[in-house]
Protein backbone atom coordinates (compact mmCIF):
# COMPACT_ATOMS: atom_id res chain seq x y z
CA UNK A 1 0.00 0.00 0.00
CA UNK A 2 0.79 3.57 -0.73
CA UNK A 3 0.41 5.48 2.29
CA UNK A 4 0.22 9.53 2.72
CA UNK A 5 0.03 10.99 6.22
CA UNK A 6 -0.82 14.67 6.40
CA UNK A 7 0.62 16.36 9.22
CA UNK A 8 0.43 19.84 11.10
CA UNK A 9 2.89 21.73 12.83
CA UNK A 10 1.01 22.89 15.72
CA UNK A 11 2.22 25.21 18.95
CA UNK A 12 3.47 22.62 21.59
CA UNK A 13 0.97 21.78 24.29
CA UNK A 14 2.43 24.23 26.56
CA UNK A 15 2.40 27.41 24.65
CA UNK A 16 2.07 30.75 25.88
CA UNK A 17 -1.19 31.73 23.76
CA UNK A 18 -0.88 35.57 23.13
CA UNK A 19 -2.41 37.25 20.51
CA UNK A 20 -0.20 38.75 17.65
CA UNK A 21 0.59 43.00 17.25
CA UNK A 22 -2.62 43.72 15.16
CA UNK A 23 -4.88 40.94 17.61
CA UNK A 24 -5.86 39.13 14.36
CA UNK A 25 -4.00 35.46 14.85
CA UNK A 26 -1.74 33.59 17.62
CA UNK A 27 1.62 35.17 17.56
CA UNK A 28 3.76 32.14 16.91
CA UNK A 29 7.11 34.29 18.18
CA UNK A 30 9.38 32.38 20.28
CA UNK A 31 6.74 29.35 19.97
CA UNK A 32 8.49 25.66 19.33
CA UNK A 33 6.05 24.20 16.81
CA UNK A 34 5.60 20.17 17.12
CA UNK A 35 3.51 17.24 15.54
CA UNK A 36 -0.16 17.61 16.35
CA UNK A 37 -1.35 14.88 18.89
CA UNK A 38 -3.77 13.82 16.44
CA UNK A 39 -1.41 13.31 13.42
CA UNK A 40 0.83 11.19 15.91
CA UNK A 41 -1.57 8.91 16.70
CA UNK A 42 -2.22 9.36 12.37
CA UNK A 43 1.35 8.78 11.84
CA UNK A 44 1.24 5.84 14.38
CA UNK A 45 -1.47 4.07 12.83
CA UNK A 46 -0.09 4.31 9.09
CA UNK A 47 3.23 2.59 10.39
CA UNK A 48 1.17 0.05 12.51
CA UNK A 49 -0.83 -0.27 8.48
CA UNK A 50 2.88 -0.70 6.62
CA UNK A 51 4.07 -3.41 9.18
CA UNK A 52 1.08 -5.90 8.93
CA UNK A 53 1.32 -5.14 4.97
CA UNK A 54 5.08 -5.31 3.85
CA UNK A 55 6.06 -3.16 0.98
CA UNK A 56 3.93 -0.82 2.34
CA UNK A 57 5.46 2.95 2.34
CA UNK A 58 4.17 5.57 4.33
CA UNK A 59 4.46 9.24 3.18
CA UNK A 60 4.47 12.18 4.89
CA UNK A 61 2.99 15.80 3.95
CA UNK A 62 2.99 18.82 5.96
CA UNK A 63 2.52 22.24 4.78
CA UNK A 64 3.89 25.93 6.27
CA UNK A 65 6.56 27.69 6.20
CA UNK A 66 9.94 25.23 6.25
CA UNK A 67 10.85 25.48 9.55
CA UNK A 68 8.02 24.53 11.09
CA UNK A 69 7.28 21.90 8.35
CA UNK A 70 10.83 20.28 8.44
CA UNK A 71 10.50 19.99 12.42
CA UNK A 72 7.13 17.98 12.35
CA UNK A 73 8.36 15.94 8.47
CA UNK A 74 11.62 15.04 10.07
CA UNK A 75 10.07 14.06 13.43
CA UNK A 76 7.90 11.47 10.89
CA UNK A 77 10.85 10.16 9.16
CA UNK A 78 12.37 9.62 12.83
CA UNK A 79 9.45 7.26 13.16
CA UNK A 80 9.26 5.37 10.50
CA UNK A 81 7.94 7.19 7.50
CA UNK A 82 9.97 6.57 4.24
CA UNK A 83 9.65 10.33 2.80
CA UNK A 84 8.62 13.60 3.04
CA UNK A 85 7.26 16.02 1.56
CA UNK A 86 6.94 20.17 2.52
CA UNK A 87 4.60 22.57 1.27
CA UNK A 88 6.23 25.79 1.58
CA UNK A 89 3.76 28.34 2.09
CA UNK A 90 4.10 31.70 4.28
CA UNK A 91 1.43 30.83 5.86
CA UNK A 92 -0.14 32.90 8.75
CA UNK A 93 -0.23 31.39 11.94
CA UNK A 94 -3.65 30.58 11.21
CA UNK A 95 -4.31 29.46 7.79
CA UNK A 96 -7.30 28.69 5.46
CA UNK A 97 -8.16 25.45 6.25
CA UNK A 98 -9.84 25.03 3.03
CA UNK A 99 -6.94 26.28 0.97
CA UNK A 100 -4.53 24.24 2.96
CA UNK A 101 -6.34 21.89 1.84
CA UNK A 102 -6.21 22.21 -1.94
CA UNK A 103 -2.50 22.74 -1.63
CA UNK A 104 -2.00 19.32 0.28
CA UNK A 105 -4.43 17.62 -2.43
CA UNK A 106 -1.85 18.91 -4.97
CA UNK A 107 1.08 17.43 -2.96
CA UNK A 108 -0.26 14.14 -2.63
CA UNK A 109 -1.51 14.18 -6.13
CA UNK A 110 2.15 14.48 -7.24
CA UNK A 111 3.28 11.61 -5.02
CA UNK A 112 1.86 9.33 -8.36
CA UNK A 113 -0.89 6.25 -6.87
CA UNK A 114 -1.89 6.39 -3.38
CA UNK A 115 -3.83 3.99 -1.45
CA UNK A 116 -4.86 5.79 1.45
CA UNK A 117 -4.18 9.43 2.94
CA UNK A 118 -4.38 9.59 6.66
CA UNK A 119 -4.92 12.70 8.52
CA UNK A 120 -5.36 13.63 12.45
CA UNK A 121 -9.32 14.05 13.29
CA UNK A 122 -8.16 18.11 13.93
CA UNK A 123 -5.36 19.92 14.89
CA UNK A 124 -4.83 21.08 18.47
CA UNK A 125 -4.42 24.73 17.89
CA UNK A 126 -7.47 25.76 15.09
CA UNK A 127 -9.30 22.81 15.89
CA UNK A 128 -10.87 23.19 12.37
CA UNK A 129 -10.81 19.84 11.39
CA UNK A 130 -11.77 20.15 8.06
CA UNK A 131 -9.00 19.64 6.11
CA UNK A 132 -9.68 16.17 5.96
CA UNK A 133 -12.68 15.74 4.33
CA UNK A 134 -12.08 19.10 2.14
CA UNK A 135 -8.71 17.97 0.58
CA UNK A 136 -10.70 14.37 -0.11
CA UNK A 137 -13.04 15.88 -2.20
CA UNK A 138 -10.22 17.89 -4.07
CA UNK A 139 -8.64 14.30 -4.81
CA UNK A 140 -12.24 12.80 -5.52
CA UNK A 141 -11.53 10.66 -2.50
CA UNK A 142 -14.05 9.03 -0.39
CA UNK A 143 -13.74 10.45 3.55
CA UNK A 144 -14.75 9.06 6.66
CA UNK A 145 -13.69 10.80 9.64
CA UNK A 146 -13.76 10.02 13.88
CA UNK A 147 -11.48 6.45 12.71
CA UNK A 148 -10.50 4.37 15.30
CA UNK A 149 -8.40 1.30 14.89
CA UNK A 150 -8.14 0.96 10.98
CA UNK A 151 -7.06 -2.61 9.70
CA UNK A 152 -6.01 -3.85 5.89
CA UNK A 153 -7.95 -7.02 4.79
CA UNK A 154 -7.32 -8.43 1.78
CA UNK A 155 -7.28 -5.14 -0.32
CA UNK A 156 -10.28 -3.71 1.73
CA UNK A 157 -10.38 -1.39 5.06
CA UNK A 158 -12.15 -2.34 8.04
CA UNK A 159 -12.68 0.00 10.97
CA UNK A 160 -14.96 1.73 13.88
CA UNK A 161 -16.03 5.01 13.49
CA UNK A 162 -16.71 7.15 16.97
CA UNK A 163 -19.93 9.13 16.80
CA UNK A 164 -21.97 10.86 19.70
CA UNK A 165 -24.32 8.15 20.06
CA UNK A 166 -22.32 5.04 20.42
CA UNK A 167 -19.51 3.06 17.77
CA UNK A 168 -19.77 2.25 14.04
CA UNK A 169 -18.54 -0.29 12.12
CA UNK A 170 -17.32 0.03 8.79
CA UNK A 171 -15.45 -1.33 5.38
CA UNK A 172 -14.43 0.40 2.76
CA UNK A 173 -12.73 -0.67 -0.66
CA UNK A 174 -9.30 1.34 -1.42
CA UNK A 175 -8.11 4.64 -2.23
CA UNK A 176 -9.49 6.16 0.71
CA UNK A 177 -8.84 9.10 2.84
CA UNK A 178 -9.68 8.85 6.79
CA UNK A 179 -9.35 11.18 9.39
CA UNK A 180 -8.21 9.80 13.07
CA UNK A 181 -9.30 9.86 16.52
CA UNK A 182 -6.78 9.81 18.69
CA UNK A 183 -5.61 7.70 21.94
CA UNK A 184 -6.80 4.47 20.72
CA UNK A 185 -3.53 3.85 19.76
CA UNK A 186 -0.60 4.68 22.02
CA UNK A 187 1.86 6.32 19.28
CA UNK A 188 5.68 4.84 19.60
CA UNK A 189 8.43 7.46 20.18
CA UNK A 190 11.48 7.51 18.29
CA UNK A 191 14.69 6.18 19.16
CA UNK A 192 17.67 8.26 19.54
CA UNK A 193 19.68 6.88 16.41
CA UNK A 194 16.54 7.34 14.14
CA UNK A 195 16.43 11.24 15.44
CA UNK A 196 19.62 11.37 14.26
CA UNK A 197 19.31 10.06 10.74
CA UNK A 198 16.30 11.76 10.52
CA UNK A 199 17.95 14.90 10.42
CA UNK A 200 19.94 14.08 7.50
CA UNK A 201 16.59 12.90 5.35
CA UNK A 202 15.70 14.44 2.32
CA UNK A 203 12.68 16.69 2.43
CA UNK A 204 10.96 17.14 -1.20
CA UNK A 205 9.36 20.80 -1.55
CA UNK A 206 6.65 21.90 -3.71
CA UNK A 207 5.75 25.77 -3.93
CA UNK A 208 1.94 26.62 -2.66
CA UNK A 209 0.24 27.34 -6.00
CA UNK A 210 -1.87 30.35 -6.36
CA UNK A 211 -5.62 30.64 -4.06
CA UNK A 212 -8.85 29.77 -5.88
CA UNK A 213 -10.17 33.09 -6.34
CA UNK A 214 -13.67 32.14 -6.81
CA UNK A 215 -14.07 30.42 -3.73
CA UNK A 216 -13.79 33.29 -1.23
CA UNK A 217 -11.57 33.01 1.67
CA UNK A 218 -11.60 32.44 5.45
CA UNK A 219 -9.58 35.63 7.32
CA UNK A 220 -8.07 35.57 10.54
CA UNK A 221 -9.42 38.88 12.10
CA UNK A 222 -9.48 38.45 15.74
CA UNK A 223 -7.83 35.88 18.04
CA UNK A 224 -8.81 36.79 21.58
CA UNK A 225 -8.02 35.04 25.24
CA UNK A 226 -11.01 34.38 28.24
CA UNK A 227 -10.69 37.20 30.59
CA UNK A 228 -9.28 35.05 33.70
CA UNK A 229 -11.55 33.04 35.36
CA UNK A 230 -12.69 34.79 39.23
CA UNK A 231 -12.37 31.46 40.53
CA UNK A 232 -15.28 30.12 41.91
CA UNK A 233 -18.09 31.32 44.46
CA UNK A 234 -17.23 29.39 47.31
CA UNK A 235 -20.27 27.71 49.13
CA UNK A 236 -20.89 28.32 52.82
CA UNK A 237 -22.65 25.76 54.58
CA UNK A 238 -23.54 23.80 57.84
CA UNK A 239 -24.65 20.65 56.52
CA UNK A 240 -24.12 18.83 52.99
CA UNK A 241 -28.02 18.96 52.88
CA UNK A 242 -27.65 22.82 52.83
CA UNK A 243 -24.63 23.02 50.17
CA UNK A 244 -26.92 21.08 47.86
CA UNK A 245 -30.35 23.26 48.70
CA UNK A 246 -27.92 26.56 47.80
CA UNK A 247 -25.91 25.32 44.54
CA UNK A 248 -28.61 24.19 42.96
CA UNK A 249 -30.19 27.12 43.72
CA UNK A 250 -27.42 29.03 42.32
CA UNK A 251 -27.19 26.67 39.30
CA UNK A 252 -31.59 27.36 38.79
CA UNK A 253 -31.59 30.78 39.31
CA UNK A 254 -28.22 32.34 39.18
CA UNK A 255 -26.36 30.19 36.12
CA UNK A 256 -30.14 28.97 35.05
CA UNK A 257 -28.69 25.72 33.55
CA UNK A 258 -31.20 22.98 35.36
CA UNK A 259 -32.86 21.72 35.57
CA UNK B 1 -30.46 42.13 0.49
CA UNK B 2 -32.65 38.72 0.63
CA UNK B 3 -30.76 35.71 1.50
CA UNK B 4 -31.12 32.41 0.86
CA UNK B 5 -29.74 29.84 3.02
CA UNK B 6 -29.45 25.86 2.75
CA UNK B 7 -29.48 23.53 6.20
CA UNK B 8 -28.39 19.87 5.80
CA UNK B 9 -30.56 17.74 7.70
CA UNK B 10 -28.71 14.96 9.84
CA UNK B 11 -30.69 11.66 9.67
CA UNK B 12 -31.61 10.70 13.36
CA UNK B 13 -33.08 7.42 13.23
CA UNK B 14 -36.63 8.54 11.19
CA UNK B 15 -36.15 11.67 12.43
CA UNK B 16 -34.00 15.01 12.04
CA UNK B 17 -31.27 15.36 14.67
CA UNK B 18 -31.41 17.65 17.28
CA UNK B 19 -28.30 19.59 15.80
CA UNK B 20 -30.47 19.94 12.85
CA UNK B 21 -33.00 21.52 14.29
CA UNK B 22 -30.54 24.16 16.20
CA UNK B 23 -28.56 24.88 12.49
CA UNK B 24 -32.42 25.74 11.37
CA UNK B 25 -32.65 28.66 14.03
CA UNK B 26 -29.22 29.73 12.98
CA UNK B 27 -30.29 29.74 9.82
CA UNK B 28 -33.31 31.74 10.22
CA UNK B 29 -31.42 34.45 11.97
CA UNK B 30 -28.97 34.55 9.79
CA UNK B 31 -30.83 34.71 6.73
CA UNK B 32 -33.22 37.57 8.80
CA UNK B 33 -36.76 37.96 7.82
CA UNK B 34 -36.63 38.83 4.10
CA UNK B 35 -34.63 35.59 3.67
CA UNK B 36 -35.41 32.65 3.36
CA UNK B 37 -34.56 28.63 4.48
CA UNK B 38 -34.52 25.98 2.60
CA UNK B 39 -33.52 22.10 3.70
CA UNK B 40 -31.78 18.82 2.13
CA UNK B 41 -32.26 15.61 3.70
CA UNK B 42 -31.00 12.24 1.84
CA UNK B 43 -31.48 8.85 2.26
CA UNK B 44 -34.71 6.50 2.13
CA UNK B 45 -37.42 7.76 4.10
CA UNK B 46 -35.61 11.19 3.68
CA UNK B 47 -39.84 12.57 3.28
CA UNK B 48 -40.33 11.94 6.92
CA UNK B 49 -37.29 13.81 7.72
CA UNK B 50 -38.59 16.66 5.65
CA UNK B 51 -41.74 16.51 7.68
CA UNK B 52 -39.47 17.59 10.64
CA UNK B 53 -38.13 20.40 8.96
CA UNK B 54 -41.81 21.29 7.98
CA UNK B 55 -42.52 21.36 11.59
CA UNK B 56 -40.09 23.76 12.82
CA UNK B 57 -40.63 26.22 9.70
CA UNK B 58 -38.96 25.34 6.84
CA UNK B 59 -41.53 24.54 4.04
CA UNK B 60 -39.13 24.10 1.16
CA UNK B 61 -37.23 20.74 1.63
CA UNK B 62 -35.05 19.27 -1.31
CA UNK B 63 -35.03 15.39 -0.98
CA UNK B 64 -32.40 12.69 -2.64
CA UNK B 65 -35.08 10.29 -1.56
CA UNK B 66 -31.94 7.57 -2.69
CA UNK B 67 -30.87 4.45 -0.78
CA UNK B 68 -27.11 4.51 -1.67
CA UNK B 69 -26.79 7.38 1.44
CA UNK B 70 -28.19 5.04 4.41
CA UNK B 71 -24.74 3.55 5.23
CA UNK B 72 -22.49 6.08 3.28
CA UNK B 73 -20.16 8.68 4.78
CA UNK B 74 -21.33 12.13 5.47
CA UNK B 75 -18.48 13.45 3.08
CA UNK B 76 -20.54 11.46 0.25
CA UNK B 77 -23.01 14.11 0.80
CA UNK B 78 -21.17 16.94 -0.33
CA UNK B 79 -21.90 16.78 -3.97
CA UNK B 80 -25.78 16.57 -3.62
CA UNK B 81 -25.78 18.96 -1.05
CA UNK B 82 -23.59 21.64 -3.78
CA UNK B 83 -25.93 21.10 -6.42
CA UNK B 84 -28.87 21.95 -4.32
CA UNK B 85 -27.13 24.75 -2.73
CA UNK B 86 -26.77 25.84 -6.37
CA UNK B 87 -30.16 24.85 -7.58
CA UNK B 88 -31.66 26.95 -4.50
CA UNK B 89 -29.39 29.82 -5.11
CA UNK B 90 -28.43 29.50 -1.10
CA UNK B 91 -25.25 31.51 -0.45
CA UNK B 92 -25.02 30.14 3.33
CA UNK B 93 -24.72 26.00 4.08
CA UNK B 94 -25.15 25.77 7.79
CA UNK B 95 -24.88 22.06 9.84
CA UNK B 96 -25.28 20.84 13.17
CA UNK B 97 -21.40 20.57 14.17
CA UNK B 98 -21.98 16.73 15.37
CA UNK B 99 -19.58 14.01 13.64
CA UNK B 100 -22.35 13.97 10.95
CA UNK B 101 -21.53 17.68 9.79
CA UNK B 102 -17.87 18.48 10.61
CA UNK B 103 -17.06 15.30 8.48
CA UNK B 104 -19.56 16.99 5.71
CA UNK B 105 -18.55 20.19 6.04
CA UNK B 106 -14.97 20.42 4.55
CA UNK B 107 -16.49 18.44 1.33
CA UNK B 108 -19.00 20.17 0.74
CA UNK B 109 -16.81 23.55 0.89
CA UNK B 110 -14.58 21.84 -1.93
CA UNK B 111 -17.40 21.23 -3.43
CA UNK B 112 -19.26 24.56 -3.37
CA UNK B 113 -16.31 26.61 -3.83
CA UNK B 114 -17.23 27.61 -0.50
CA UNK B 115 -15.12 29.60 2.56
CA UNK B 116 -16.12 27.28 5.63
CA UNK B 117 -15.69 27.24 9.45
CA UNK B 118 -16.50 24.41 11.64
CA UNK B 119 -18.01 24.20 15.09
CA UNK B 120 -18.65 28.21 15.32
CA UNK B 121 -20.66 29.26 18.46
CA UNK B 122 -21.47 32.72 16.87
CA UNK B 123 -21.94 34.08 13.50
CA UNK B 124 -23.59 36.90 11.63
CA UNK B 125 -23.67 39.01 8.23
CA UNK B 126 -21.20 41.15 7.70
CA UNK B 127 -22.06 42.43 3.77
CA UNK B 128 -21.10 39.98 1.23
CA UNK B 129 -19.33 37.81 4.15
CA UNK B 130 -20.08 35.73 6.89
CA UNK B 131 -18.69 36.74 9.97
CA UNK B 132 -17.35 33.53 12.73
CA UNK B 133 -16.30 33.66 15.82
CA UNK B 134 -15.01 29.71 17.46
CA UNK B 135 -13.41 28.47 20.38
CA UNK B 136 -9.81 27.27 19.51
CA UNK B 137 -6.94 26.02 21.44
CA UNK B 138 -9.49 23.61 23.45
CA UNK B 139 -11.42 26.69 24.66
CA UNK B 140 -8.38 28.68 25.87
CA UNK B 141 -8.68 31.16 23.29
CA UNK B 142 -11.32 32.04 20.56
CA UNK B 143 -11.14 33.27 17.12
CA UNK B 144 -12.94 35.40 14.64
CA UNK B 145 -12.93 35.10 11.20
CA UNK B 146 -14.23 36.26 8.03
CA UNK B 147 -15.85 34.15 5.25
CA UNK B 148 -15.33 36.39 2.55
CA UNK B 149 -18.19 35.90 -0.19
CA UNK B 150 -20.37 34.77 -2.02
CA UNK B 151 -20.15 31.47 -0.13
CA UNK B 152 -20.14 30.12 2.88
CA UNK B 153 -20.22 26.62 5.31
CA UNK B 154 -20.64 26.59 8.72
CA UNK B 155 -21.38 23.95 11.40
CA UNK B 156 -22.51 25.18 14.49
CA UNK B 157 -21.68 23.61 17.88
CA UNK B 158 -24.07 21.75 19.28
CA UNK B 159 -25.97 22.75 22.55
CA UNK B 160 -25.07 26.50 21.70
CA UNK B 161 -27.96 27.82 19.86
CA UNK B 162 -31.32 27.32 20.82
CA UNK B 163 -33.53 24.89 18.90
CA UNK B 164 -35.70 26.43 15.88
CA UNK B 165 -39.41 26.51 17.38
CA UNK B 166 -41.81 26.73 14.25
CA UNK B 167 -44.21 27.35 13.35
CA UNK B 168 -45.15 24.58 11.41
CA UNK B 169 -45.67 25.35 7.85
CA UNK B 170 -46.71 22.81 5.13
CA UNK B 171 -44.07 21.08 3.75
CA UNK B 172 -43.45 21.36 -0.45
CA UNK B 173 -40.77 18.65 -1.16
CA UNK B 174 -38.53 18.81 -4.33
CA UNK B 175 -36.56 16.15 -5.68
CA UNK B 176 -33.19 17.17 -5.36
CA UNK B 177 -30.85 18.01 -8.68
CA UNK B 178 -29.22 14.75 -9.97
CA UNK B 179 -25.06 15.61 -9.84
CA UNK B 180 -22.29 13.51 -10.88
CA UNK B 181 -21.39 11.37 -8.13
CA UNK B 182 -18.84 8.34 -8.79
CA UNK B 183 -19.19 5.07 -7.35
CA UNK B 184 -15.99 5.37 -5.54
CA UNK B 185 -17.44 7.88 -3.15
CA UNK B 186 -20.05 6.00 -2.28
CA UNK B 187 -17.81 2.98 -1.04
CA UNK B 188 -17.16 3.34 2.53
CA UNK B 189 -19.93 1.38 4.12
CA UNK B 190 -21.40 1.19 7.47
CA UNK B 191 -22.14 -2.78 8.50
CA UNK B 192 -22.49 -1.84 12.22
CA UNK B 193 -23.50 0.56 15.02
CA UNK B 194 -23.28 -0.04 18.73
CA UNK B 195 -24.47 1.84 21.18
CA UNK B 196 -21.84 3.69 23.51
CA UNK B 197 -20.49 1.88 26.65
CA UNK B 198 -21.89 5.09 28.98
CA UNK B 199 -24.36 2.81 30.45
CA UNK B 200 -27.76 4.42 29.84
CA UNK B 201 -27.03 7.61 30.16
CA UNK B 202 -26.30 10.20 26.74
CA UNK B 203 -23.19 9.99 25.62
CA UNK B 204 -20.06 12.11 26.68
CA UNK B 205 -19.73 13.73 23.22
CA UNK B 206 -22.89 15.36 23.05
CA UNK B 207 -24.69 15.19 26.70
CA UNK B 208 -25.43 18.83 27.88
CA UNK B 209 -24.49 17.90 31.18
CA UNK B 210 -21.59 16.17 32.48
CA UNK B 211 -20.28 14.68 36.26
CA UNK B 212 -17.18 13.60 36.27
CA UNK B 213 -15.30 11.61 38.96
CA UNK B 214 -11.51 11.77 40.18
CA UNK B 215 -8.81 10.23 41.95
CA UNK B 216 -10.93 11.50 44.89
CA UNK B 217 -13.79 9.11 44.58
CA UNK B 218 -11.16 6.69 45.95
CA UNK B 219 -12.19 3.30 44.67
CA UNK B 220 -13.91 1.72 41.61
CA UNK B 221 -17.10 0.59 43.73
CA UNK B 222 -17.58 3.79 44.94
CA UNK B 223 -17.69 5.38 41.46
CA UNK B 224 -21.78 4.66 42.14
CA UNK B 225 -22.51 8.04 43.98
CA UNK B 226 -21.26 9.74 40.41
CA UNK B 227 -23.34 7.20 38.25
CA UNK B 228 -26.05 8.39 40.83
CA UNK B 229 -25.51 12.03 40.67
CA UNK B 230 -25.52 11.98 36.76
CA UNK B 231 -28.45 9.81 36.68
CA UNK B 232 -30.88 12.43 38.75
CA UNK B 233 -29.60 15.08 36.34
CA UNK B 234 -29.66 13.04 33.29
CA UNK B 235 -26.02 13.48 32.51
CA UNK B 236 -23.14 11.71 31.20
CA UNK B 237 -20.46 10.58 33.22
CA UNK B 238 -16.70 11.22 33.02
CA UNK B 239 -13.54 10.29 34.47
CA UNK B 240 -10.28 12.06 35.05
CA UNK B 241 -7.08 10.40 33.87
CA UNK B 242 -6.19 8.89 37.09
CA UNK B 243 -9.41 7.10 37.35
CA UNK B 244 -9.02 5.59 33.72
CA UNK B 245 -5.47 4.95 34.05
CA UNK B 246 -6.81 2.92 37.52
CA UNK B 247 -8.86 0.73 35.36
CA UNK B 248 -11.43 1.91 37.32
CA UNK B 249 -13.45 3.35 34.52
CA UNK B 250 -12.77 2.35 30.34
CA UNK B 251 -10.66 4.59 28.55
CA UNK B 252 -13.74 5.97 26.67
CA UNK B 253 -14.70 8.05 29.86
CA UNK B 254 -12.26 10.39 30.10
CA UNK B 255 -12.42 13.71 29.98
CA UNK B 256 -8.97 15.80 29.33
CA UNK B 257 -6.00 16.45 27.04
CA UNK B 258 -5.49 12.93 26.06
CA UNK B 259 -9.28 12.09 26.45
CA UNK B 260 -12.02 13.92 25.11
CA UNK B 261 -12.62 17.70 24.99
CA UNK B 262 -16.48 18.42 26.34
CA UNK B 263 -18.35 21.54 26.71
CA UNK B 264 -21.65 20.88 28.61
CA UNK B 265 -23.51 23.57 29.32
CA UNK B 266 -22.67 22.15 32.90
CA UNK B 267 -19.85 20.21 34.21
CA UNK B 268 -19.87 18.53 37.85
CA UNK B 269 -15.89 17.81 39.01
CA UNK B 270 -16.43 15.72 41.97
CA UNK B 271 -13.13 14.45 43.70
CA UNK B 272 -10.80 15.69 40.60
CA UNK B 273 -7.91 17.91 42.00
CA UNK B 274 -7.63 19.93 38.18
CA UNK B 275 -4.10 19.13 36.61
CA UNK B 276 -4.03 21.02 33.34
CA UNK B 277 -4.33 18.02 31.65
CA UNK B 278 -8.14 17.21 33.04
CA UNK B 279 -8.68 20.84 32.33
CA UNK B 280 -7.59 21.41 28.62
CA UNK B 281 -10.91 19.07 28.31
CA UNK B 282 -13.57 20.43 29.97
CA UNK B 283 -12.57 24.13 30.76
CA UNK B 284 -14.77 25.82 27.75
CA UNK B 285 -17.92 24.10 29.51
CA UNK B 286 -20.73 26.69 30.38
CA UNK B 287 -21.11 26.52 34.13
CA UNK B 288 -18.82 24.26 35.94
CA UNK B 289 -19.18 22.90 39.53
CA UNK B 290 -16.18 21.84 41.60
CA UNK B 291 -16.36 19.31 44.65
CA UNK B 292 -13.18 18.65 46.44
CA UNK B 293 -12.26 18.26 49.88
CA UNK B 294 -8.99 20.24 49.63
CA UNK B 295 -9.86 23.99 49.32
CA UNK B 296 -6.65 24.72 47.50
CA UNK B 297 -7.13 22.29 44.77
CA UNK B 298 -6.98 24.21 41.51
CA UNK B 299 -10.19 22.97 40.06
CA UNK B 300 -11.55 25.82 42.10
CA UNK B 301 -9.99 28.42 39.83
CA UNK B 302 -11.73 27.28 36.98
CA UNK B 303 -15.06 26.58 38.50
CA UNK B 304 -18.18 29.04 38.52
CA UNK B 305 -19.07 27.37 41.78
CA UNK B 306 -17.30 25.33 44.80
CA UNK B 307 -17.89 23.03 47.25
CA UNK B 308 -15.04 22.18 49.38
CA UNK B 309 -16.19 19.24 51.87
CA UNK B 310 -16.13 15.60 51.71
CA UNK B 311 -17.84 14.07 48.63
CA UNK B 312 -18.93 11.17 50.23
CA UNK B 313 -21.44 13.62 52.54
CA UNK B 314 -22.17 15.94 49.21
CA UNK B 315 -22.81 13.91 46.50
CA UNK B 316 -25.78 11.49 48.05
CA UNK B 317 -26.99 15.24 49.48
CA UNK B 318 -27.15 16.94 46.07
CA UNK B 319 -28.58 13.89 44.34
CA UNK B 320 -31.56 13.71 46.90
CA UNK B 321 -31.69 17.38 46.19
CA UNK B 322 -31.72 17.05 42.14
CA UNK B 323 -33.98 14.47 42.73
CA UNK B 324 -36.50 16.24 44.92
CA UNK B 325 -36.50 19.33 42.77
CA UNK B 326 -37.09 17.35 39.58
CA UNK B 327 -39.79 15.88 41.19
CA UNK B 328 -41.88 18.91 41.40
Amino acid sequence: MEIVVCVKPVPEAESRLRANGAGTAFDPEGVKFVLAGYDESAVEQALLLKQAAPGSRVHAVALGPPGRTDEVLRASIALGCDSATAVTADVPAFHDPVATARELAEAVRGLGKVDLVLFGKHAGDDEEGLVGSAAAEALGLPFVGFVVDLRHDAGRLRFRRSVERGEETWEAPLPLAVGLQQAWNDPRTATLPAILRSRKAPIARRASGPPDAAAGSSVAERFALPPPRQGAKMIEFKSPQEAAEKLVRLLREEAKVFP
Amino acid sequence: MSDTILVVGEPDGPALAEATVEAVGVARQLAGPAGTVVGFVAGSGAAARAAGFAAVGVGRVLVADDPRFDQAPPAALARPAAATAEQAGASVVVLGGTTFGRDLVGSLAVAFRAAAANGVTELERSGDAVRVRRPVFSGRATEERRLTGPRAVVSVRPHTFPPANGPAVPLAVEAAPSCDLPAALLGPTRTAVAAAAQGGGPSLADAAIVVSGGRGVGAPEKFAIIDALAASLGAAVGASRAVTDAGWRPASFQVGQTGRTVSPQLYVAVGISGAIQHVIGMVSSRVIVAINNDATAPIFRVADYGIAGDLFEIVPALTAEVRRVRGK
